[in-house]
């Protein structure tokens, strides 16, 4: 069930092709932005929907419906040693987990 | 272990009768126990029940092969399914808001179709449980499901591929794409050679299931995916399972 | 292939070579990376590692349909949503029941303790419920 939106997105939206580095939060009980994401600079492949986070969702609380994206990796950058330079990865993160990139 | 029997269970109207099994295990026990409670306190009628298991037993990997099949011989087709996938699939008789109106429960609505070309091979997981677009693929495989898969295909994408028997050429990218939120992803691969002027319902016989998750190519003659079966104890008894078979 | 006991046996001479077991019992302090292990959401498995192993299909039981039924229609009918669903089946249960019960196990374990919780029924009634099915497939 989608809520309304009570408080928007911190920071404008981000627009296909800007790099974004996935937060890495403090997290506990529940969170669907992988470990393995945290602290590494993608690129916006998507934007996708708005909806409620699943830190909130997960305990029906009604709380921020946020813009999720597909961010793109490259899988040297998530792995250490990753041996094929072409490969990547894509993952769908809300707005929260993502923050501009520096470089 | 006490042996069980056929008697004593009158009031099944709304679940099925006891099983003519040696053994009742601890979870068929508890779901019992729990969908009648949920019938009892109203939280959920059998008639809803059924009609949800009815939808369950319907789907299948049989819709996605027709959409793939379909996009490779229709180019305008191929446009809508790789831009708006919903209606993609309606087209080819999937309704992603079925059984409940606004979809199920865990499949959402936000579909999408992944394009392989000749430079790029998609491949599909759910790190965190086992997502999967289920309206128009049916049920995941168990493999799918394991930690073991999770784990290891976002990081040795190629050695999980090889595993499948496909190795790809380190010029070709793998995109994998981890389907951790509410979309819903399904691989279209590239034609292959040797399908020129095949109807649609031959092209349809090669993409199996295996072929729309990424983790084998289609080719002619091959028709199904092929792996080591565990049995159930007690199955479903129904068509719903032919894609395991 | 290697035939079925092979696999069993092979299975068996891992499962016994020694390790050493440091029992936990309340430390009085965990270390920062400690900590964050213990707050890691289970499901998140992405990249640990893992051996190859036989990748299979598995039949489907009856009792694991009714339950992604059960689940779903509770979804459908508004006690829960497929969200807290995961969080509850995937993360709450803890690493030794999400590791070491079968997948649709956590679902109805899932259900029946998000029943509870919610106060849909009483922990009392879900166990005399769950006997009183038991003992319809005794031998009397």
């Amino acid at each position: 069930m989608k809520k309304s939106n009570t408080s928007p997105e911190k920071g404008t939206l981000f627009k296909v092709g800007d790099k974004v580095c996935v937060r890495d939060m403090p997290y506990m009980f529940y969170t669907r932005s992988q470990l393995y994401t945290r602290g590494v600079v993608g690129t916006i492949a998507a934007l996708t929907y708005k909806d409620l986070i699943p830190e909130e969702e997960a305990f029906n609380f009604d709380g921020r419906v946020e813009q999720y994206y597909i961010v793109r990796f490259r899988q040297k950058d998530l792995w250490p040693g990753y041996p094929f330079d072409n490969d990547t990865l894509q993952t769908e993160c809300p707005h929260r987990w993502l923050e501009p990139a520096t470089n | 272990m006490s042996h069980t029997h056929t008697h004593g269970n009158k009031d099944d109207s709304h679940h099925k009768a006891a099983p003519m099994v040696e053994e009742v295990t601890d979870y068929e026990v508890l779901e019992i126990a729990v969908r009648e409670l949920a019938i009892e306190h109203g939280l959920f009628t059998a008639e809803d029940h059924r009609r949800f298991t009815e939808w369950a037993e319907s789907i299948g990997p049989a819709a996605g092969s027709r959409l793939v099949a379909k996009a490779w011989t229709d180019p305008a087709y191929k446009t809508l399914a790789l831009t708006d996938g919903l209606k993609a699939c309606k087209e080819i008789g999937v309704d992603w808001a079925e059984p409940t109106g606004v979809g199920t429960p865990s499949d959402y609505m936000e579909f999408h179709v992944l394009e392989d070309t000749p430079t790029l091979h998609h491949v599909i997981v759910c790190t965190l449980c086992s997502c999967y677009p289920r309206p128009l693929l049916g049920m995941s495989p168990e493999w799918y499901r394991t930690t073991n898969y999770r784990r290891r295909l976002v990081r040795w994408p190629r050695q999980v591929l090889a595993e499948f028997g496909l190795i790809l050429p380190p010029e070709v990218e793998v995109r994998i794409e981890d389907s951790n939120q509410k979309c819903r992803f399904m691989v279209m691969p590239v034609r292959p050679a040797g399908t020129e002027n095949w109807t649609e319902e031959q092209l349809a016989e090669i993409v199996t299931r295996d072929c729309m998750i990424g983790v084998a190519l289609p080719k002619p003659g091959r028709t199904a995916d092929v792996h080591p079966i565990q049995k159930a104890r007690r199955p479903v008894k129904s068509s719903h399972q032919e894609a395991a078979q | 292939m290697p035939s079925q006991d092979l696999r069993e046996q092979l299975e068996l001479i891992r499962s016994i070579q020694p390790a050493v077991h440091v029992p936990q019992n309340w430390n009085y302090e965990n270390t920062g990376p400690m900590y964050k292990a213990y707050m890691h959401p289970p499901h998140d498995v992405g990249g640990q590692f893992d051996v190859p192993i036989y990748y299979e299909e598995k039949e489907e039981e009856e009792w694991e349909l009714n339950t992604y039924v059960t689940c779903e229609v509770l979804g459908w009918r508004g006690a829960w949503t497929a969200e807290e669903r995961r969080r509850r089946a995937d993360n709450d249960l803890g690493y030794t029941l999400y590791l070491g019960m079968p997948y649709y196990a956590r679902w109805i374990w899932a259900a029946a303790k998000m029943l509870v919780d919610k106060k849909h029924i009483s922990l009392a009634e879900l166990q005399e419920k769950i006997a009183e099915v038991k003992s319809r497939y005794e031998k009397k």
